[in-house]
């Protein structure tokens, strides 16, 4: 006998019930908070011009100069003339655009294609934006001509990159018909963010102060040799892009002091009056100084990462850092001084959560769009992990930021908890709740496996304990990364379809685009199919590398980073850009995607198991079948998709994975030395693996024509069918431990909410995250499926085949149960919550 | 030698500690009218058919070799299966492409499902799960559930079982020496009423109780009563129960809610559901659970 399915909803879901039952009890406590957040959140967000407009106007007229000096003066040029607004109801001060949710333009990436863009944005379906009259107007007359392919001077670093890349490279790269538009195939990412994802190291400006960089700077210029010709070509404008990046920062935050002085003064409540009084003090004091407080220590970080958003377009966003390690030691001093409690504290980081929630991620590029559907974003916020001698390393502080976002589950800021084999049991089980009653926060990455993979790419081991998580999934050791070109995803099921068409693919036809590998009537064995697949991806990871090694060159000849640049040691001790290609002393990790892994696996399972073990159908008759989209062949399309699947454990797959895996590893062990970095493979989509679907067309795995692509390492949609355990299995058995140049692997696991219930459901996620440790997997989230998931099963059932739902005893897919039975499982799931 | 396995499920979470794989046994001796897994009664491989998943007109594998005939094909363009008529040759369910026709039931070795459960191995070690053995009756295959359950423990996994208790104690009382949690379902304590409901009387299973905890007074044991609408919702039901469980040292008593989340697997097996649609109420079921816990 059984344990009835529970079902509970997250807190995030009970707010917006009772908001629409209009009960705002959720909001005590939170007042402040919820009037901020209310005020802006269903805003659709605003393009702002104001920071490409002075950023061309500067660049325009220093052409010719040392690209950080030229950056530097920029940034002071935004400094001084960006306009500064008071935050209203908030505790910090600070934002770079108009009130409400604004987007801000890098015309340095894309001006070439602003005006056709803009015209798009109000109404494209993905991520929309509004601008005004005036805006449309600065950016045609003020920006847009600066940054003309043809006619203007400032090329991007698109142009120079498409001119630079060979003719069968290109092919793969982006669509013939038009330039700027990908083929999903080989896709590259640097042109559309001028860095890959970043985070630097915040504890120095809270140590330090602007001031203490720039005595920095101002002593290496003193030290430099007067008569060197490299010191005064290459480092002598760098020091002094760095005196005055920490002047226009310095600057730009006591025009935040003036202006909150005077607005104070207008105030009529007294308690808002003082609370702007004091935030002009802080603005007066800090990122200049060091910080004395929690307090300024947030406000001086929160200028730190704006300016940096200022700078550049950060791929993902600049990264929060280990916040809980850094602020530790104000929390603590202000706790025992009795400056600040814990509610305080929550209120000071939740000003900061919701100020995030204002600045959206702009991308211009149709790419960039469909990488980063709906406003993503991953400004991560690293908690737990270790300490640079190995200690746990959670605190107070650690437990504040879960409880904060169990209690505000707002989907800012993107939340990282790192996990160790020694982590507390307290911390692992409050990861697990907040899992639970959150919207899927925190990720988690794991120690064990990264820590072991920094080290082996050539990090001390203190620096590879005191990793900070940065973006999705990544790992970065704030004072010794220094790679940070974006990387090429590869798109290998367009390989399968290569494999299975001699080189052309369903949607471009005739066009060859790979290698002419024959056609499948002369594949006889099954190594004869396996060796065409791996001509094939390996044709595919050479274009890859050809476009990396092409964007490393160039785009250190189009992008600086004067204030990253500061807060880096290597940066300062060598008098280099953190966008030179190489780095003196540094450790260079890049990233490049495999697209589609479960499609392949499956996809070869599929014709091992039936072509060549069963002997049921043909290479040709699959063939004919994709082509038709499995029109006529339906009994062919139900057996591949009952062939054997990644993400079950099951061992006739996952070594076809494994393999699959190699073929990428052992590429790059032989030709990242080429590069100069320890180009790692990683399985990280975003949300491209829907763009990277479109150009697919039916594969072998019985997927139709044009449907996504598997997402990162996880199963192909509802393929997974043995439940959690196995996906973590199969992750781990297709990996290849023995090589060094791996990264992350996404993983999403879906939970029935009845599986995670209660206390027990608590201590039992606890340990399969203890499990998931233990397996040394990089990274996993997890998705607590509600009711609205289900209706949303009912409604579509091909993509939720996976849907489980387990009781004990008995247990099935959902969109396997009759629609009655569904309804009734819907029903009593309201039943037992409301 | 070789037993009969209609599932093993993996990340099982709700009976038993920590994170468990189910082995469940084919074959037992009771006919619950509101059983879940009705599935598992019949004590030899079957089919099932889940006419969601059939193909229709395009495909018709499944008609080409079956034996008997068994199939026609509905206005609906789903295959309709005369169960009744079947020989349980299982020709089908090798046949289809969709898996819409599948198989309850494998026989293998003990060694082959060991396997299996040892898969997970890792899960185990951090959350103090392992083996449990369900069914049906696990202890109706009393020498393979011994198997079973020996491997198990040579290989450091934990083993617990679900057991309906109506196999006599000579029969099946070594399986209880490879125990380390025994839930044992205690369905009602009047006899004849318990005949009605599962077509047996439940002295062999009282019987089986009473001389288990005297055995293994040391094993930790649940008793476990499913609360059936017409059967035994009353409180005079839950409280003899109760009763008679709390004489026993380390035993303790849980009620379960009754569900129908099992109805579809009747569909799927031919056989029409034998309880109607009556549903438990939410408030009795909280009720009844207070009691049993007093």
């Amino acid at each position: 006998m059984t344990q009835p399915i529970q079902c509970c909803y997250s807190p995030h879901e009970q707010h917006i019930m009772d908001a629409a039952a209009g009960d705002t009890n959720y909001k005590k406590g939170r007042e402040r908070i919820y009037k901020i957040l209310d005020r802006n959140q269903n805003l659709k967000p605003v393009i702002d011009a104001e920071r490409a407009k002075y950023f061309t106007e500067s660049m325009a007229q220093t052409e010719g100069e040392h690209l950080t000096l030229r950056w530097a003066k920029a940034m002071m040029n935004i400094a001084k003339n960006i306009t500064v607004y008071v935050e209203e109801d908030n505790l910090l001060a600070g934002r770079i655009g108009c009130q409400g949710r604004y987007g801000i333009l890098y015309p340095e990436l894309d001006g070439d294609i602003f005006e056709e863009a803009i015209k798009l944005l109000p109404t494209r379906v993905t991520s929309p934006f509004n601008m005004t009259q005036e805006t449309v107007d600065t950016i045609l007359n003020d920006i847009a001509p600066y940054w003309d392919a043809k006619t203007g001077r400032g090329k991007t670093f698109f142009n120079d990159l498409y001119d630079a890349l060979p003719e069968d490279t290109l092919k793969v790269t982006y669509e013939p018909s038009e330039k700027s538009t990908s083929r999903f195939i080989v896709n590259e990412t640097a042109s559309f963010r001028s860095s890959n994802q970043w985070v630097p190291d915040y504890e120095k400006v809270l140590k330090r102060g602007f001031k203490g960089l720039k005595e920095e700077a101002q002593a290496k210029l003193a030290a430099l040799d007067p008569f060197d010709p490299l010191d005064n070509v290459n480092q002598k404008p760098f020091y002094e892009a760095i005196v005055i990046l920490c002047d226009a920062i310095v600057l730009w935050a006591n025009r935040y002091a003036d202006l909150y002085e005077k607005e104070a003064e207008k105030e009529a409540d007294p308690v808002r009056k003082q609370e702007m009084v004091d935030i002009a003090a802080r603005c007066r004091w800090v990122p200049e100084n060091p910080a004395r407080d929690f307090r300024e220590a947030l406000q001086s970080q929160w200028f730190t990462q704006l300016f940096s958003r200022l700078e550049q377009k950060t791929g993902t966003i600049v990264s929060n850092g280990r916040m809980d390690q850094y602020l530790y030691p104000f929390y603590k001093a202000d706790k025992e001084a009795g400056k600040l409690t814990d509610e305080q504290a929550m209120e000071l980081l939740e000003c900061m959560w919701v100020a995030m929630a204002q600045f959206i991620d702009l991308y211009m590029s149709v790419t960039g769009g469909a990488f980063n559907e709906g406003y993503a974003h991953w400004e991560a916020v690293t908690i737990g992990g270790q300490t640079p001698q190995g200690q746990d390393a959670t605190n107070e502080l650690t437990y504040l930021f879960l409880r904060s976002k169990q209690e505000f589950p707002l989907h800012y800021p993107d939340l990282a908890a790192r996990i160790h084999a020694r982590s507390p049991q307290r911390y692992i089980e409050e990861c697990a709740k907040t899992v639970k009653e959150g919207s899927g926060f925190p990720k988690l990455l794991n120690d064990e496996e990264i820590v072991l993979q920094l080290v082996s790419n050539g990090a001390t081991i203190e620096e590879a304990f005191d990793y900070a998580v940065s973006g999705c999934a990544e790992a970065r050791m704030p004072n010794r990364d220094t790679f940070t070109s974006g990387g090429v995803y590869i798109n290998f099921a367009s390989a399968i379809e290569m494999m299975m068409y001699n080189g052309r693919t369903f949607k471009t036809g005739d066009e060859l685009l790979g290698l002419e590998t024959g056609e499948v009537e002369t594949f006889k064995t099954w190594d004869d199919v396996w060796n065409a697949y791996v001509a094939q991806a390996r044709n595919l990871l050479r274009h890859a590398f050809i476009q990396q090694k092409n964007i490393d060159r160039l785009r250190e000849k189009h992008f600086a980073a004067p204030l990253l640049s500061a807060m880096h040691d290597l940066c300062m001790k060598e008098g280099l850009d953190l966008h030179t290609e190489f780095i003196p002393g540094g450790v260079d990790i890049g990233y490049f995607e495999s697209m589609g892994f479960g499609t392949v696996v499956d996809s070869l399972a599929a014709i091992k198991k039936l072509v060549f073990d069963e002997k049921v159908t043909t290479l040709v008759e699959i063939r004919e079948a994709m082509k038709a989209n499995f029109e006529g062949y339906e009994v062919l399309r139900q057996r591949l998709l009952n062939a054997p699947k990644y993400g079950n454990n099951d061992p006739y797959a996952d070594e076809i994975g494994k393999a699959c895996d190699l073929v990428c590893s052992e590429f790059t062990d032989k030709y990242s030395k080429s590069l100069g970095i320890e180009y790692c493979l990683r399985y990280v989509p975003f949300t491209s693996h829907v763009p990277f679907g479109k150009v697919v067309g039916a594969t072998p795995n019985g997927r139709v024509a044009y449907f996504p692509l598997s997402d990162g390492s996880s199963a192909s949609h509802g393929c997974d069918t043995h439940g959690p355990t196995a996906v973590l299995l199969s992750n781990y058995h297709t990996k290849n431990p023995g090589f060094h140049d791996r990264a992350a692997r996404l993983l999403n696991i879906k939970f029935d909410p009845s599986t995670v219930a209660g206390e027990e459901g608590t201590k039992k996620l606890a340990s399969f995250i203890r499990t998931w440790c233990d397996l040394k997997l990089w990274h996993v989230q997890f998705n607590v499926i509600n009711k609205e998931t289900l209706v949303a099963a009912q409604q579509d059932p091909d993509r939720y085949r996976g849907l489980i739902v387990r009781i004990a005893g008995y247990s099935a897919y959902f969109c396997d149960l009759s629609p009655a039975l569904q309804d009734d499982l819907i029903a009593r799931t309201q039943q037992t919550t409301i | 030698m070789e037993g009969c396995v209609f599932n093993v499920q993996k990340y099982s979470v709700h009976d038993g500690p920590g994170i468990r794989t189910i082995v469940f046994l084919k074959g037992c001796p009771l006919h619950c009218k509101w059983c879940c897994n009705p599935e598992s009664q019949l004590a030899k491989p079957q089919i099932a058919y889940n006419p969601e998943k059939c193909i229709g007109d395009v495909c018709m594998l499944c008609a080409q070799v079956c034996p008997q005939k068994n199939m026609s094909l509905l206005d609906t363009n789903k295959v309709w299966i005369n169960h009744q008529n079947c020989i349980h040759c299982l020709a089908c369910a090798k046949a289809c492409p969709a898996k819409a026709i599948s198989l309850y039931g494998e026989h293998h070795n003990a060694q082959y499902f060991i396997d299996k459960v040892e898969e997970d191995s890792i899960f185990y070690s951090r959350s103090e799960g392992g083996l449990t053995l369900s069914g049906g009756e696990p202890t109706m295959q009393t020498e393979f559930a011994i198997e079973l359950l020996k491997d198990a423990k040579e290989r450091g996994i934990t083993t617990a079982i679900e057991t309906c208790g109506a196999i006599p104690w000579e029969k099946c009382h070594e399986v209880y020496d490879y125990l380390d949690y025994i839930h044992f379902d205690i369905k009602h304590l009047n006899s004849e009423k318990h005949k009605e409901w599962t077509g047996q009387g439940n002295e062999v299973i009282l019987d089986t109780f009473r001389k288990m905890r005297e055995a293994h007074p040391n094993t930790p044991c649940v008793a476990r009563t499913p609360i059936i609408p017409g059967f035994n919702d009353t409180e005079e039901d839950i409280i003899a129960i109760r009763d008679f469980v709390k004489q026993f040292p380390n035993t303790t008593y849980e009620v379960l809610r009754y569900h129908r989340y099992g109805s579809t697997k009747y569909e799927f097996i031919g056989r029409d559901y034998p309880l109607g649609t009556e549903d438990l109420d939410g408030d009795l079921f909280n009720h009844l659970k207070e009691i049993s816990l007093q």
